[in-house]
């Protein structure tokens, strides 16, 4: 195993402690909407001066993980992801809460994060370097096919309604316009207005799009939020080992999926938790019971956007190109304590490198029992906390979460007034996930697009340019598969059926 | 697939027909705005998108004339419309007054509010002692974290400044 | 006895306005950046962080105000408290062409810079093994292939944008300019071979030094990171421009603070250890002090005004 021998560096009380309160505060965090890893990371950024480089990754490290799983809490208890990647948790989270088996899911989720954790640090320990080069051949073009495949995907997945969703994601490509574009740094959709100049911020929609109307609907009736049939059981531990066990290949693929997906920066973390989804659904033989609570739903995306934290490390250590924003934060700390990112980390820099991985192993280790045990606390406070308080108090946390994110009270004005609208269109059969997900990919499309377009027309190429790269090819054939295999699948079962009939 | 005798059953789906006419107004109105953006990168993508929209409204309306599939949305019997109202005021109106009032003050306000909003079950003594040190203690709680130890610059309010 | 007490009483009544300015400051000071955290506006502030402790015995907070591309934040600056206890950065061009282009919610006049204390000057980068060994072979295949050669940089109308569009017009050249956001996407754009070669500063061939070259900086004089890299200026053209950093205070903040601000960064600018950690960054340092900002700012207006004309980028 490489630098095996800085394991033991890893292993100091020191980094064990830092390792262990890195992963309930970032839990802590990541549950709660509004607040980001981001935010966390950069407060503790001076704190880090003071330490050895080593310590300082294991700690925002440690947070960092711990946010990324604490994302589910909220996704599955509120039915609002508590990070971006938490989206595709809500699918079958939330589902799974409102029918009593909030505490499975919960500790399901905690399970298949770590999982998934750990094999994104495997992946950033042996096979760094290599991957590296993989994110550097995605370029434009690629990013605009992957954006319009997680946008696919996402209307695919909108509960039987593709139209609905295709019109969703459209509209939150239209609200990623919103605010000065970075593509021509032109002022577009303001309307003359001063907030709306700094555009929509992905957190601010994701909590006004899916909290507000939760809350909205909590107060219409006196009913319980979460049904509660029996006492709370302790943690349903082995209950979810053996659902574990018995979905260990969807662990297993939906991590190296979350890895994979998660080194192309930019566009991993929001998306390797949706193709996860899409391919334990597509491969599963409980492809119905998927979007109503079906388990294997939770820990596919959960593993994923887990995975998704040793993989963003990988262009950050070894490119020097953050993978994720709380990558960028951290790759800034380093610079200031003089770590040269680079290939050359992994030969000169090893001991802070491997003894970081090690401490990464580590802490996703901890979260284990850190998360169960808050976990086990999460739901039962969600569940037994009368409305009265649990509204005002998520309520509370969404306004200042959501002014939290830029300093910026028209944030919280935005978020209320999305909510509103979100909730409207719940009304009417359309999901928030794609509009979500379109504000977040849009402006990965359009820069995809027109960057692709620009190179294009600028090597007399344009048609090569954006079909001929193989790349490309590979993604545009995802996508096509994602838009038909339902209709196939769906003919196929009904002419064995007929067969079957006859 | 729906074959023609379900169709015929099915009732079709109104509200989200109507949400798609909607929506082609935004793409349309979307589609005004780009006419005064300068650079030609700026409206490419933009036009597009509004464009694809109004195709895809256009595809569910005929869809759903063709085969009515039912509406899918949520509905909740019994629902109280006046507290969802109620809800949404608070939380702009403490928005609008936060940077007058500071955070703490219209902190407390949105809570108190709410909670009076979202209270369904009886005022006992009990009740009345704990919820208003519950409500005063989490928003102070807030503050706290917030201000102090994450350093986000909450607004004080003119009274305080 | 009278006299003596009277000169007392005077003097005791002079020391609170004098002291008033000696304790300044007396509190933390909230430094906010009108960017996402891990940018280069951060990273310059992380490092003036610790000294302006070690000077001046107060912590520096530093807080994020993204959006807009720094328009955010410059359009709420006048509007926080002037008492010398918040400051922001600021960078150029972005304030002199933002709001020439749009009403992003702020003039170029409205922001009261103190001190602009750093300047990542403009450099071409290209990737180690690049067919482009000089800056002669870029201009070559320009205009062998007119349109053909892409260059990656961050934005448009900002720096690297100025400086591709000045570039070509003094080498006579047509070049296609790709823009991403931010500067870690454009190295990754060259490096993974999207494009030919990127608009981008010294700080990148610091930070990437294994991986990328640079085939000419835009300085007075040869970057002492880069010894072997020529000058836009010994090739024969006249490019000197990069990124500027500055940092500013509401206009309500009164004279004498903003003097003492003015001091205190050119204090820490001037600090040895704290040159040499950022010239080991790749960045170059600058010292335009309260008094000379009003002819510098004036300066630049009319560099960047012509040049962003130039670009089209404003009617």
């Amino acid at each position: 195993m490489p630098g095996i021998e800085h394991l033991l560096e890893a292993l100091t009380p020191l980094n064990i402690m830092l390792a262990l309160a890195g992963v309930i505060a970032g839990t802590v965090i990541g549950s709660l909407p509004g607040l980001t890893a981001t935010m966390a990371v950069a407060v503790l950024v001076p704190i880090t001066f003071t330490m050895a480089p080593a310590s300082a990754l294991i700690l925002m490290g440690a947070i960092y993980t711990g946010a990324i799983y604490g994302g589910a809490y909220a996704a599955i208890l509120l039915n609002t992801p508590g990070t971006p990647s938490a989206i595709a948790t809500t699918f079958d989270g939330f589902p799974m809460a409102k029918r009593g088996d909030g505490d499975l899911a919960v500790t399901l989720a905690c399970l298949a994060s770590v999982a998934g954790g750990l094999v994104g640090a495997v992946f950033l320990l042996i096979l760094a370097p290599p991957l590296a080069s993989v994110a550097l051949a995605f370029g434009p073009v690629e990013y605009f096919w992957l954006a319009v495949f997680g946008l696919t995907l996402i209307s695919a997945l909108s509960e039987g309604n593709l139209l609905k969703g295709l019109i969703g994601a459209c509209f939150g490509l239209l609200l990623s316009c919103v605010g000065i574009a970075e593509i021509s740094a032109d002022v577009r959709f303001n309307f003359g207005s001063q907030t709306l100049l700094g555009g929509i911020e992905t957190v601010t929609a994701l909590i006004g799009l899916y909290c507000v109307p939760v809350l909205i609907d909590l107060v219409a009736t006196p009913d319980k939020h979460l049904k509660v049939t029996h006492e709370p059981r302790g943690f349903r531990l082995r209950e979810a080992l053996r659902i574990s066990w018995k979905g260990k290949f969807n662990l297993a693929r939906s991590s190296v999926i979350g890895t994979l997906v998660g080194i192309l920066p930019g566009a991993g973390g929001s998306i390797a938790g949706l193709v996860a989804y899409s391919e334990a659904r597509r491969s599963s033989n409980r492809t119905e019971h998927f979007g109503h609570g079906e388990p294997e739903g939770v820990q596919a995306t959960e593993s994923a956007n887990n995975a998704t934290v040793g993989g963003g490390f990988i262009p950050t250590l070894v490119l020097g190109i953050p993978g994720t924003p709380p990558d960028a934060v951290i790759l800034g700390a380093l610079l200031i304590q003089g770590v040269r990112t680079g290939p050359n980390l992994f030969a000169d820099e090893g001991s802070i490198v491997y003894t970081f991985i090690y401490g990464l192993f580590l802490a996703t280790i901890l979260m284990l029992p850190a998360g169960l045990v808050i976990g086990r606390y999460a739901y039962k406070t969600i569940v037994t906390v009368p409305k009265a308080m649990l509204v005002p108090t998520v309520a509370f946390m969404t306004m200042i979460g959501t002014f939290a994110i830029r300093n910026n009270v028209s944030d919280v004005v935005i978020m209320i007034v999305l909510g509103v609208i979100g909730w409207v269109l719940n009304r009417f059969g359309f999901s928030p996930s794609p509009i979500v997900l379109g504000l977040i990919l849009g402006s990965i499309a359009e820069q995809g697009f027109v960057q692709a377009w620009t190179i294009g027309a600028a090597t007399d190429d344009l048609a090569a340019m954006f079909f001929g790269r193989p790349i490309s090819l590979a993604i545009i054939a995802l996508i096509l598969l994602a838009l038909f295999y339902p209709l196939v699948r769906a003919r196929w079962l009904g002419r064995r059926r007929k067969v079957n009939a006859d | 697939m729906p074959t023609d005798s379900d169709a015929k059953q099915r009732p079709r789906d109104v509200p989200g027909m109507l949400m798609a006419v909607v929506f082609i107004f935004v793409a349309a109105f979307a589609l005004w705005d780009t006419t005064n953006m300068a650079d030609s990168d700026s409206y490419v993508f933009p036009s597009a998108v509004a464009i694809a929209m109004i195709v895809f409204s256009i595809a569910l309306i005929v869809w759903n004339l063709i085969y009515p599939s039912g509406s899918n949305g949520e509905t909740m019997p019994g629902a109280s419309t006046p507290r969802r109202v109620a809800l949404v005021a608070a939380m702009l109106i403490s928005t609008a007054l936060m940077p007058y009032l500071g955070f703490l003050i219209s902190g407390v306000a949105a809570f108190a509010a709410i909670m009076l909003i979202a209270m369904y079950d009886p005022w006992t003594r009990y009740r009345k002692i704990v919820y208003p040190l519950v409500c005063v203690g989490v928003v102070v709680g807030f503050y706290t974290m917030f201000a102090k130890v994450l350093l986000v610059p909450l607004p004080a309010g003119l009274l305080f400044e | 006895m009278k006299l003596k007490q009277f000169a007392a009483i005077a003097l005791a009544m002079m020391i609170p306005t004098y002291s008033a300015l000696a304790e300044y400051p007396d509190k933390p000071i909230s430094y906010i950046i009108p960017f996402g955290p891990g940018g280069e506006s951060d990273i310059t502030a992380r490092h003036q962080q610790p000294f302006f402790k070690e000077k001046f015995g107060q912590d520096v907070v530093i807080s994020y105000k993204p959006g807009g591309g720094g328009a955010v934040g410059w359009a709420q600056l006048n509007s926080i408290k002037g008492d010398g206890y918040t400051i922001m950065g600021t960078n150029l061009p972005h304030i002199i062409v933002k709001p020439l282009q749009k009403d992003v919610g702020f003039k170029t006049d409205d922001i009261t810079n103190v001190y602009m204390f750093h300047y990542t000057p403009d450099a071409l980068v290209v990737t180690k093994d690049s067919p482009f060994k000089t800056l002669q072979d870029l201009i070559d295949y320009a205009k062998e292939n007119p349109g053909k050669l892409t260059l990656s940089g961050s934005g448009k109308g900002t720096a690297n944008h100025l400086a591709q569009i000045r570039f070509d017009g003094m080498a006579g050249v047509k070049s296609t300019y790709v823009s991403f956001k931010g500067t870690g996407k454009a190295v990754a754009a060259v490096l993974g071979d999207q494009v030919k070669a990127s608009w981008g500063y010294t700080s990148v061939g610091a930070k990437h030094s294994e991986q990328v070259r640079l085939l000419a900086v835009a300085m007075e004089a040869r970057h002492p990171k880069f010894p072997d890299v020529p000058t836009f200026k010994e090739l024969g053209f006249d490019l000197v421009s990069g990124a500027y950093r500055g940092i500013a205070v509401p206009k309500s903040t009164p004279e004498a603070v903003r003097v003492k601000l003015s001091q205190m960064i050119g204090e820490i600018n001037a600090d040895p250890e704290f040159r040499k950690r950022m010239e080991n960054d790749g960045m170059a340092l600058l010292d335009v002090d309260y008094a000379g900002m009003g002819a510098f700012m004036e300066e630049m207006k009319a560099v960047y005004g012509k040049a962003a004309r130039e670009a089209g980028i404003i009617k």
